[in-house]
């Protein structure tokens, strides 16, 4: 297990490594440097080439992925080439909001796929296809829904129609009721992708625990349906489930980045978009190493948690 | 949104012969390519013909019909320019099924040489490419065609290749570990024993047994595609106004919602179907190749 561990952790700062040398030398392959785009034609050659050796651009391409490294190792991200605050801060500022939005994605997915596709695979297992194809098809048209558009027809029917939840506003951790009203939709549109996937993965993995022989002799033992169900076959099918949480959470990464941006909530997502608009090349390189860096820990710690669990897995 | 999942290789479909007119028989005889074209004919031959049929120019502006709810005239209405929507959505279209064809292309085509090369040498190949797909892999997807196109510049060829990026370590991934599997089977063997060479090997003995389950998976990557450059459009990032793409024609509703119910959520719809039989094609070109799952 230790060995194991600590190879899939070497594997991990080798893909780390390669995540950040990858973005560092894709970024100055920008035509023109940041300065330039920042000062527009206002600076003369003098002054810029000053503002370029205050910002190490000078120095040999090497000396700054070098220098660079060394700032990350220590987690100084720099400060934003536009309004020189640090960028460390900013993203500290703007994580509660998109950890609030992921975790309640995950929870309202759990609650409502693991449920669903029980029920599914309970249903397909006693021969009765209609209710199984009616949640299996249900679960795929959500699926490809782009997030993008149920947000908007979210916001037109509980925001603008019925006016059940603000659609602006200022969002605070200082304030959760207001922080839960403004996350409630954006949860609920991510939840409608997520729930696909995973009530589809729990059917799947349900099914083919009903028909092993412990749960026959659950049954026939005496103990109620949903007893076996919940208790004996769902415990034993968690695993696949467990693992596909953790795998999609790259695409709640990005699901995050495109409602923070509907909704207007100042999350990290946000930070990018507007990292994006401005040109701000410093905090868009930090932003997607970053982002890399959260779904590489979440992969690797599933495939951990994977590997405990699962006796029957060999190292 | 939808992610790319790529299918695992059925065991046993991948010799499993489709070209030919059996196989074309056998797909259009399938229940959800037909649902799938149901869906998608009607579209396509709209996006085809749009120059033909009785429709304004997607830039055409008309000032006495601005802001207008879906009516005869306007069967998707029209935006605050007066331009017409369907005509519009149909110009999108045309980008997105472009964008998407173009990916799935360009994707396979890589996949399929670099993934060939790992499996069928392994060693040292092997290694450096799966690292470095391991890298690209560590990006969620929309995020990596962000951090592109912010490299690359807006457009359709920026957005083209940054999606494309992103899918060719799956294509590689997937085409790896059909070629290993293929390798060590016995009538490789067999041909090794007549002294056939190694790019004999590849092309005529590995090669065409990969092609079926490749081609499932790029329909799913067209459909990722499409959704893909839609979201970039959306946040501004991808094909730029006044060229009309799904993405930025919903993105231009966003400001009128309350106004224009329309100007949103008829593209929007568009771009479901469009997903939702892409996916049904490759459910249905899945189930003909699977002999497993023929009655």
């Amino acid at each position: 297990m230790l060995t194991y561990s600590l190879k899939r952790l070497a594997q991990l700062f080798v893909t780390v490594l390669g995540v950040v040398t990858l973005v560092f030398f894709t970024m100055r392959m920008i035509p023109g440097d940041p300065i330039s785009a920042m000062a527009g034609d206002n600076l003369s050659g003098a002054a810029l080439d000053q503002m370029r050796g205050q910002m190490g651009l000078n120095d040999p391409l090497l000396i700054q992925y070098l220098k660079y490294l060394g700032h990350l190792a220590v987690l100084d991200f720099g400060n934003t080439v536009t309004t020189k605050l640090p960028i460390v801060g900013l993203i500290l500022g703007a994580l509660p909001v998109t950890v609030s939005i992921a975790l309640g994605t995950i929870l309202l997915t759990v609650l409502i796929s693991i449920p669903l596709g029980t029920l599914a695979a309970y249903m397909a297992h006693k021969g009765h296809r209609m209710l199984d194809n009616i949640i299996t098809g249900v679960a795929m048209v959500l699926d490809l829904m782009p997030s993008f558009w149920t947000s908007l027809v979210c916001l037109l029917i509980f925001s603008l129609t019925l006016g059940w939840f603000p659609a602006s506003g200022t969002v605070s951790i200082d304030d959760p009721g207001q922080l839960l009203r403004r996350v409630a939709l954006p949860v609920l549109v991510l939840s409608m992708a997520q729930v696909a996937t995973l009530a589809r993965i729990t059917r799947t993995s349900v099914l083919e625990v009903l028909s092993e022989d412990y749960v026959r002799t659950a049954r026939s033992m005496g103990w109620s349906e949903l007893r076996v169900l919940f208790r004996h076959a769902l415990k034993n099918a968690a695993l696949p489930i467990v693992t596909v949480i953790g795998l999609s959470f790259g695409n709640l990464l990005n699901g995050t980045v495109i409602v923070e941006f509907i909704f207007t909530l100042p999350g990290i997502g946000n930070l990018l978009v507007g990292g994006m608009n401005s040109r701000d090349y410093q905090m868009v390189q930090t932003l997607i190493v970053f982002y890399a860096m959260i779904f590489v820990l979440i992969n690797f710690t599933t495939d951990l948690i994977y590997r405990v669990f699962d006796p029957r897995v060999q190292f | 949104m939808a992610h790319l999942s790529i299918p695992l290789p059925a065991r046993r479909s991948i010799h499993f012969d489709v070209s030919g007119f059996n196989g074309l028989i056998r797909l259009l005889t399938n229940r959800r390519v037909q649902l799938a074209l149901l869906i998608l004919g009607p579209i396509l031959f709209l996006t085809i013909f749009r120059p033909y049929l009785p429709l304004p120019g997607p830039l055409e502006t008309n000032l006495r019909a601005m802001t207008k709810p879906p009516s005869f005239e306007h069967l998707f209405g029209t935006d605050r320019m007066g331009r017409d929507l369907l005509s519009r959505t149909l110009a999108g279209v045309q980008i997105s099924m472009f964008v998407g064809f173009a990916v799935a292309l360009l994707s396979l085509t890589v996949g399929l040489v670099m993934g060939t090369l790992a499996g069928f040498f392994g060693g040292v190949i092997d290694r450096v490419m799966m690292t470095i797909t391991d890298i690209f892999l560590a990006f969620p997807s929309l995020l990596l065609a962000i951090g592109l196109v912010s490299v690359m510049g807006t457009g359709m060829l920026p957005v083209v290749l940054a999606i494309s990026l992103s899918d060719v370590p799956r294509f590689i991934r997937l085409q790896r570990s059909l070629v290993l599997t293929l390798r060590s089977r016995a009538y490789i063997d067999a041909a090794r024993t007549v002294k056939a060479s190694q790019l004999w090997l590849m092309s005529r003995h590995i090669v065409p047994n990969t092609i079926a389950p490749l081609l499932v998976a790029a329909s799913i990557a067209a459909a990722n595609a499409i959704l893909v450059e839609a979201g970039l459009s959306f946040l501004g990032l991808g094909i730029m106004p006044p060229a009309p793409s799904l993405g930025n024609l919903i993105r231009d509703g966003q400001t009128y919602l309350e106004q224009a119910w329309w100007i949103s959520t008829l593209p929007g719809t568009v771009i479901l179907l469009i997903a939702i039989s892409l996916h049904f094609l490759s459910d249905g070109i899945r189930q003909v190749l699977d002999p497993r799952s023929r009655k």
